[in-house]
């Protein structure tokens, strides 16, 4: 998909693994929106503060903060489009989630007062992960935005958060929770007696090793969310909808090495698997070789003929110069940034074959050697990605 | 203080951290090396979500599936990999404590208790620092440890401390039987800074180096012990006496008669200003990082060769040796 088209989906995710720059490209994709008159808002994870200091929307935090009207204006933003952006936070999220869904007051001091939440709502499995998908149903369904831009948290899996509302439901449904939390009504229909034994005889092992007051505050910490179980589960499977619907696109953000390439293409997989719609892949710190054509292929003998005929000409320029010297730091550092761009190359070539995007939907940023943290940077990505056509 | 490479491999649990895409797992696996060539037999341990190692250090011998996750694979000499698999530590764990395999395997491969497991909190970094507190404690027939070192790539940041204060949580819930002595020792590991460290691995670059000054703040809270932070990808000097200068007189440079493309002024200039000006941006960076830490860090340079094998992992230790005399 174009680029231009990637601005029409309602929502759009970035993915892929830590330090590839998708904090960034999420920040240039709400920019971009803005510029074509939306109004959108990006959600980030990074406590980026340098990020927030360039789009002036003061520190970051759970609520969201406009950019100043006269900074989008600058960079030709329209009328109508806005840009705002939040940091997302796990333990608010999940207070939050536990305010609305606790049926009485009592559940909830219940829950807030339970020592493994207090101490373990951040390590509960893909917790960081569920409060993403739990805020964008949030935004999602506030009308102020038009596109909504998620910059998925930095996981070991970077795709856990795809499996998180399915686990955490699947988890809170399982018959291994009640079991654990009603102990004494296991009289059922015989069909479940077979199963029941099983469990109950893991139970009484678990019991054996781990003691039987780790198992009771796991079953008071689970009891106290139980009343919250069927919120839970539709929560999760809304979400679930949602990040496969044809309005959501997930852009995949890759850095140009080996071994960033290829979690990209097992990244690819996995998304096609999941039914995900993927519109794009943005490469992004690809090394540029600044001369015409492609870069050369590197060559002793002639990068030393360059060296000969490059000191000759500089002592020709300025002949008070250490030209020799001058001369070998220049040829090698014009080496050294053509294997660059060799091998980013080399790497984008394989990502083309390996993943069957439609040309346009491929679109890879250079390196800027100086900050592409301003705002003005992020404008700049932005060119790269969409083209400056829209410039003004 | 810096400390030196001997202090630092006389530590029985290195944890290796840092933000993604820093060189975590490579410093890890460089660590390694360094301790084996010294003699120091070391198991580098990945974690369950990742499988980079076999690339990095490729095991001496095809590995039988059935010793993945459970017993360290021969890479050199004096140096093993293991790749900790939570699931299996699990299992491990109940055959430990319950003496009989079949009995384990009934409750690992419970359904119901999957899907428990699945979405329970804290188990999988507990009994990941189980299996590293289990490795660190076995001994030989002599008495001797069986592993005096063990190198971790831990996760990064975030999952990382999860995992380094879910003994803590532990023992604030758990006051007695089997879990609450076998996390005591875990805990008494992870505390105790002449026998574990915490080492960052960052970049140049803003958002590691902010990170890395917040993890350090959060790893003191926890007790841990922090090792010296490594700054990676540090990229050379263009060693170029009076750049300015010499940029003037190359824009002065005819540009026809260039025998290459590497004598080409505009291609070489270029080249030059964005080397230049990507060494003022790390430079800032490795200031910012600097006041932070009150100190410099410890400078690993940035590879051309890569290190996506064994000679990169060799490369990489060479310069982290360098970086620590």
């Amino acid at each position: 998909m174009k680029p231009d088209r990637w601005l029409d989906c309602r929502v759009l995710v970035t993915v892929g693994t830590g330090g590839v720059g998708k904090t960034t490209i999420a920040a240039v994709l709400g920019l971009e929106a803005a510029r074509a008159g939306k109004r959108a808002l990006v959600m980030t994870i990074d406590p980026a503060r340098r990020l927030a200091d360039a789009l002036g929307t003061g520190p970051l935090g759970h609520e969201a903060r406009e950019v100043p009207r006269e900074r989008l204006q600058a960079l030709g933003v329209p009328e109508g489009g806005r840009l705002a952006a939040l940091m997302l936070d796990t333990k608010r999220t999940f207070d939050e989630l536990v305010e609305r869904l606790a049926p009485t007051p009592e559940a909830r001091e219940r829950i807030f007062a339970n020592p493994i939440y207090r101490n373990l709502s951040d390590a509960l499995a893909g917790s960081r992960e569920y409060s993403a998908t739990e805020k964008l149903l949030q935004v999602v369904a506030d009308d102020r935005y038009d596109l909504v831009v998620l910059d998925t948290p930095p996981a070991a899996h970077a795709l856990d958060f795809l499996d998180a509302p399915r686990r955490l439901s699947g988890f809170l449904d399982g018959q291994f929770l009640k079991l654990l939390l009603h102990p004494a009504a296991v009289v059922g229909r015989a069909s479940l007696r077979l199963f029941r034994s099983g469990s109950e005889f893991v139970l009484r092992a678990l019991e054996r090793v781990t003691g039987l007051e780790f198992l009771t505050s796991i079953s008071e910490f689970l009891l106290a969310f139980e009343e919250l179980l069927a919120g839970f589960g539709e929560r999760a499977r809304e979400v679930a909808r949602l990040l496969r619907d044809p309005s959501c696109g997930f852009v995949l953000v890759a850095g140009p090495d080996l071994s960033q390439a290829r979690r990209a293409e097992s990244f690819w997989e996995r998304l096609q698997s999941e039914g995900i719609h993927l519109v794009g892949l943005v490469l992004n710190r690809v090394h540029p070789w600044p001369g015409a054509g492609e870069p050369p292929a590197d060559d002793a003998g002639e990068a030393a003929q360059a060296e000969r005929w490059l000191a000759t000409a500089l002592g020709a320029a300025d002949p008070g110069l250490a030209a020799a010297p001058a001369a070998s730091a220049l040829v090698s550092a014009a080496r050294a940034q053509a294997a660059l761009a060799r091998r980013d190359r080399s790497v984008r070539e394989r990502l083309e074959r390996a993943l069957p995007l439609e040309g346009d939907a491929f679109r890879a940023v250079p390196l800027f050697a100086d900050d592409v943290h301003a705002i003005e940077g992020l404008a700049r990505m932005g060119r790269e990605i969409f083209g400056a056509r829209r410039d003004v | 203080m810096t400390e030196t490479l001997d202090a630092l491999l006389s530590r029985r649990l290195l944890l290796v951290t840092g933000k993604g895409g820093t060189g975590k797992t490579r410093v890890a696996a460089a660590l390694g090396v360094l301790a084996a060539r010294r003699g120091v037999r070391a198991v580098v341990v990945e974690l369950g979500d990742s499988d980079v190692l076999p690339e990095l250090l490729p095991p001496a011998r095809p590995q039988r599936r059935a010793e993945r996750g459970r017993e360290p694979q021969p890479v050199a000499e004096n140096l093993f990999t293991l790749r900790l698999v939570p699931e299996e530590a699990l299992l491990e764990y109940l055959e430990l404590q319950l003496h009989v395999r079949t009995l384990a395997r009934a409750i690992v491969g419970n359904a119901a208790f999957h899907r428990f497991l699945d979405a329970a909190p804290g188990w999988r970094e507990l009994l990941t620092l189980g299996k590293l507190w289990h490795l660190s404690s076995l001994e030989t027939r002599g008495g001797s440890p069986r592993w005096p070192l063990v190198v971790v790539d831990a996760p990064a940041t975030g999952h990382g401390l999860s995992l380094l204060s879910v003994p803590s949580v532990v023992l604030d819930t758990v006051r007695m039987g089997p879990l609450r002595r076998n996390t005591d020792r875990v805990q008494a590991l992870l505390t105790d800074a002449s026998r574990t460290l915490v080492l960052p691995v960052t970049l140049p670059e803003e958002l590691p180096v902010n990170e890395t000054l917040e993890l350090r703040v959060r790893v003191r809270e926890l007790g841990v012990g922090l090792g010296p932070v490594l700054a990676n990808g540090v990229e050379p000097a263009l060693g170029l006496a009076e750049p300015e200068r010499v940029l003037a007189a190359l824009a002065r440079v005819p540009r026809a008669g260039a025998p290459s493309p590497f004598a080409d002024p505009d291609a070489v200039g270029a080249a030059a200003r964005h080397r230049l000006a990507r060494a003022a941006l790390q430079r800032s960076f490795h200031d910012e990082l600097a006041l932070g830490l009150g100190e410099p860090p410890v400078e690993l340079p940035w590879l051309a060769g890569g290190v996506d094998d064994r000679a990169g992992v060799e490369a990489l230790a060479d310069a982290l040796s360098g970086a620590l005399q």
